[in-house]
């Protein structure tokens, strides 16, 4: 029961809200506990123990960091100058060994369940290079709906809690909830507790803004799952699928098509889960901030899947950046290898397990490495080569906020990402270099409108709604990126146009979505990593 | 609070009140454009399409159903007016809402359900889905045929290939596998809850307008068993239907597996299909009251359509 399907949104959703109403103030965290489980149980079943297993872990092991800082603050209170410095480096010390135990546990459950075949896989191909005698079996090994999800979200909660940046849950089962909460579990966001934590259980009641705003954000979701995403699915499937048999034009159509179709999926997924949460009151973060809007590889992934962004940044990038090797690095780097090679040694040395750990975390594959590594080396080389295009615009006399400028970068930002994501979709990085090279093979742009890609799968009808579509989030996300969409819900909109708005949202999805004759239903892509 | 309820329902109403209005014109631009419906909805919309009161026997099921009775064999021998309503892997839900789509125009002398279908469960959630997907679609019609603004931008082809149901599958695809799969055992196949809910309405539904319901089970080594068979001839006891199991009467009907199939003993061709239906035609004149319309004024397009099957029978049998 994924979100976009008819069980969630006419059954499922509707009936938790009902008893959520129905149930006072107090106790309504826990019908969305009871939801959420239910949820898990109908993808999952019995490996709901895993995230049963998660939040106990995650709870207790906050519990007892915050049990320590109490503690910590007593005998600080009780002692004098040189012993404070002593107790805290004690219980420093204490608090790093639960909190490296907490992460061990919940880490390691995921490294197994995910990446074991890999490893395994992996080692078993060296092994066999080195002829030795024995090999190491795969195992058959189920992975719970969310895993990569809900662990980022464990980590970052223990660590806050470590950190002394928030104060640990006390319940259970509000944890739970904060791990496990329904409309984010299948593909995030991934939240931090202060994201949520607020809303999350204070069971207001249902208002009817909320509501009807919320609705409108999971049909304008489904305009873009349905309507786009999953029509440009049938053509993906069919380029990726049988690579071998294209080159040129149209490997080049099909890497922009998966990106589209990535986008519309994965945002619109996210626009139903922000719903989602809205119709309760529940404010949860925004995880795509108009990213094809972006002048750069860097600023892509500002405003692209932003919360797996921030966390990567706040429990890697600056943990690294503070770390006694680039400190000691830094030192060594400002007396012998200049400003220029210290600063960009110090972001490759931060960098480099944010990028391979990213491309990690997406799958136990080869090519998702090279995904990001692929963002790595070009963030890299945005930063070395920043001195040169700045004294090249400088000469040109070329402002860098200059349209032309802009859209230059733009487009040279595109180009990024479609390689990115060809990479990304193809079935191994054998396949994803064999379709690359093939672009350049007989590249012919005739063949974008030569009647070529009706015969992959989708008729005229079929690109029409795609490109009506993709105008209307385009013209959207513009009025987004340029604030008229905030202007408009700042002025509140009247009754009646909202009552449009949902009607021409709801018809248009239900008119015009890939769904019955000819249509297979499309699984949601990011539920998969 | 108030506010939400009242406004949830006045939503809701207008909702349904678009959905009506857009239904009915849905409707009326199917029956009025014949083949702008592709896929596995043009089953409904055919049947749908056909003038009121008109047919005598509903054959519904899966594709065990449509690919062994052939409507044009039932008019030619005794001037029966059937109609094949299945559809490929058609479910039981979709069995259901087809009927109530069905008796909307027609009053049929005859429902056959063929008995296949009384297995497949894709389980409880699919279950669950597919029974609010296909009450919706049936309720609105709109939804269920949304994508002919594709055919209409795209172009259709209003030609006829379907014989009331029945297209000529001529391909052979010998089974040479045991010709005596029907093996002696008391294993009973399980017929789910959910199946087991949906027939009891159809039986209602039968019982209620006095149509009598026959279940059947056409010949089929690769789908069917003994245990399936068990199950539904229980099944057929307790409510008191008749059953037909066409599996252990395939050396009477003469069907060659060598010949008579298609894909390999799975379905039945054009070839395995006129034997069959040469069967059915003497067994449903003899136990149900089936009038003969040949020759009637308002049959004549039967008559026509009879002559093309006959022409395109005797062209592939002639290959």
């Amino acid at each position: 029961m994924a979100y976009h399907t008819l069980l969630y949104g006419f059954a499922f959703l509707p009936l938790c809200l009902v008893l959520y109403q129905l149930t006072p103030q107090k106790h309504r965290w826990k019908v969305l506990l009871a939801f959420s489980w239910l949820f898990f149980y109908m993808i999952s079943r019995k490996l709901l123990i895993y995230l049963i297993g998660a939040s106990i872990i995650t709870h207790y092991t906050g519990v007892r960091l915050e049990l320590l800082r109490t503690e910590e603050e007593r005998e600080k209170e009780s002692a004098a100058g040189k012993k404070k410095k002593e107790i805290r480096l004690r219980y420093q010390k204490k608090g790093r060994q639960i909190l490296a135990l907490g992460i061990l546990l919940l880490l390691g459950v995921l490294v197994y369940l995910k990446y074991y075949n890999f490893f395994v896989r992996n080692i078993s191909n060296v092994l066999d290079l080195s002829v030795l005698p024995f090999t190491l079996p795969e195992k058959k090994l189920l992975l719970p709906v969310g895993i990569s999800f809900y662990s980022l979200e464990a980590v970052g909660y223990m660590a806050d809690v470590y950190w002394g940046k928030i104060r640990a849950e006390e319940s259970l089962g509000k944890t739970a909830l904060f791990l496990g909460f329904f409309p984010q579990i299948m593909e995030g966001p991934i939240c931090r507790f202060t994201d949520t934590s607020d809303t999350l259980y204070a069971g207001k009641s249902l208002e009817w803004d909320n509501l009807s705003e919320g609705y409108i954000r999971i049909f304008w979701g489904l305009f873009k799952k349905l309507i786009i995403a999953d029509r440009l699915a049938v053509l993906v499937n069919q380029i990726f699928d049988n690579y071998m048999e294209y080159s040129g034009a149209v490997v080049a159509a099909g890497a922009v098509a998966y990106t589209v179709q990535l986008y519309m999926e994965f945002s619109g997924c996210m626009d139903i889960v922000v719903g989602s949460g809205r119709v309760f009151g529940i404010r949860l973060p925004e995880n795509f901030r108009q990213p094809f809007c972006a002048r750069s590889a860097s600023e892509f992934w500002r405003r692209w899947h932003i919360s797996l962004g921030v966390w990567f940044k706040t429990y890697i990038f600056y943990p690294v950046s503070v770390s006694g090797l680039v400190k000691k690095w830094n030192q060594f780097g400002r007396k012998h290898a200049g400003k220029y090679l210290t600063r960009l040694v110090t972001s490759a040395l931060a960098l480099f397990p944010v990028w391979l750990c990213n491309g990690l975390w997406h799958g136990a594959r080869w090519s998702y490495i090279f995904y990001g590594m692929y963002y790595f080396t070009l963030i890299l080389a945005g930063m070395a080569v920043e001195p040169v295009r700045d004294r090249f615009l400088g000469v040109l006399h070329i402002h860098p906020d200059s349209f032309g400028w802009r859209n230059v970068q733009r487009i040279k930002t595109w180009i990024i990402i479609f390689t990115g994501e060809l990479f990304f979709r193809a079935d191994g990085l054998r396949a994803g270099l064999h379709m690359f090279r093939s672009i350049f093979d007989g590249f012919d742009i005739r063949k974008f409108w030569d009647g070529t890609l009706l015969g992959l799968g989708l008729g005229r009808a079929d690109f029409a709604a795609v490109i009506v579509g993709c105008i209307v989030v385009a013209v959207i996300g513009s009025m987004n990126e340029n604030g008229i969409i905030t202007r408009i819900r700042k002025a509140r909109a009247s009754e009646t146009a909202k009552w449009c708005v949902m009607y021409g949202l709801l018809f248009a999805v239900l008119f015009f979505a890939a769904y019955g004759d000819g249509y297979q239903a499309v699984d949601l892509i990011y539920a998969g990593f | 609070m108030k506010k939400i309820v009242k406004r949830g329902i006045l939503f809701l109403l207008i909702l349904i009140l678009l959905l009506a209005g857009c239904s009915v014109w849905a409707e009326k631009t199917v029956n009025s454009k014949r083949g702008i419906v592709n896929g596995r909805s043009r089953a409904f919309a055919e049947i749908s399409a056909e003038k009121e009161n008109t047919l005598d026997v509903l054959v519904m099921g899966d594709s065990e159903s449509f690919t062994s009775i052939s409507p044009m064999e039932l008019w030619k021998q005794k001037g029966i007016a059937a109609y094949d309503c299945g559809q490929s892997g058609q479910k039981i839900q979709e069995t259901y809402y087809m009927l109530k789509t069905a008796l909307k125009t027609q009053t049929p002398k005859l429902v056959l359900l063929e008995a296949n279908l009384m297995f497949r469960n894709p389980g409880r959630i699919e279950n669950l889905q597919t029974a609010i997907s296909e009450a919706m679609l049936y309720h609105f019609p709109v939804l269920r045929y949304h994508n002919i603004w594709k055919t209409l931008l795209d172009g259709y082809s209003p030609d006829q290939d379907e014989y009331k149901g029945f297209r000529i599958r001529n391909d052979i695809k010998s089974y040479n596998g045991d010709e005596n799969y029907m093996k002696e055992t008391k294993d009973v196949r399980k017929i789910s809850t959910f199946v087991d809910g949906y027939m009891k309405q159809i039986i209602d539904i039968c019982r209620d307008r006095n149509i009598p319901l026959m279940l059947y089970s056409a010949p089929s080594p690769v789908n069917y068993n003994t245990a399936k068979h068990n199950a539904v001839q229980n099944y057929a006891d307790k409510h008191g239907l008749p059953y037909l199991d066409l599996n252990y009467k395939t050396k009477e009907l003469g069907i060659n597996w060598k010949e008579d199939s298609y894909d390999r003993g799975d379905h039945l061709n054009v070839f395995g299909a006129e034997k069959v239906t040469a069967y059915m035609s003497k067994y449903l004149s003899e136990n149900y009251d089936l009038p003969d319309h040949r020759g009637e004024e308002a049959y004549k397009e039967w008559d026509r359509l009879a002559e093309m099957y006959r022409q395109e029978f005797l062209a592939v049998k002639g290959k």
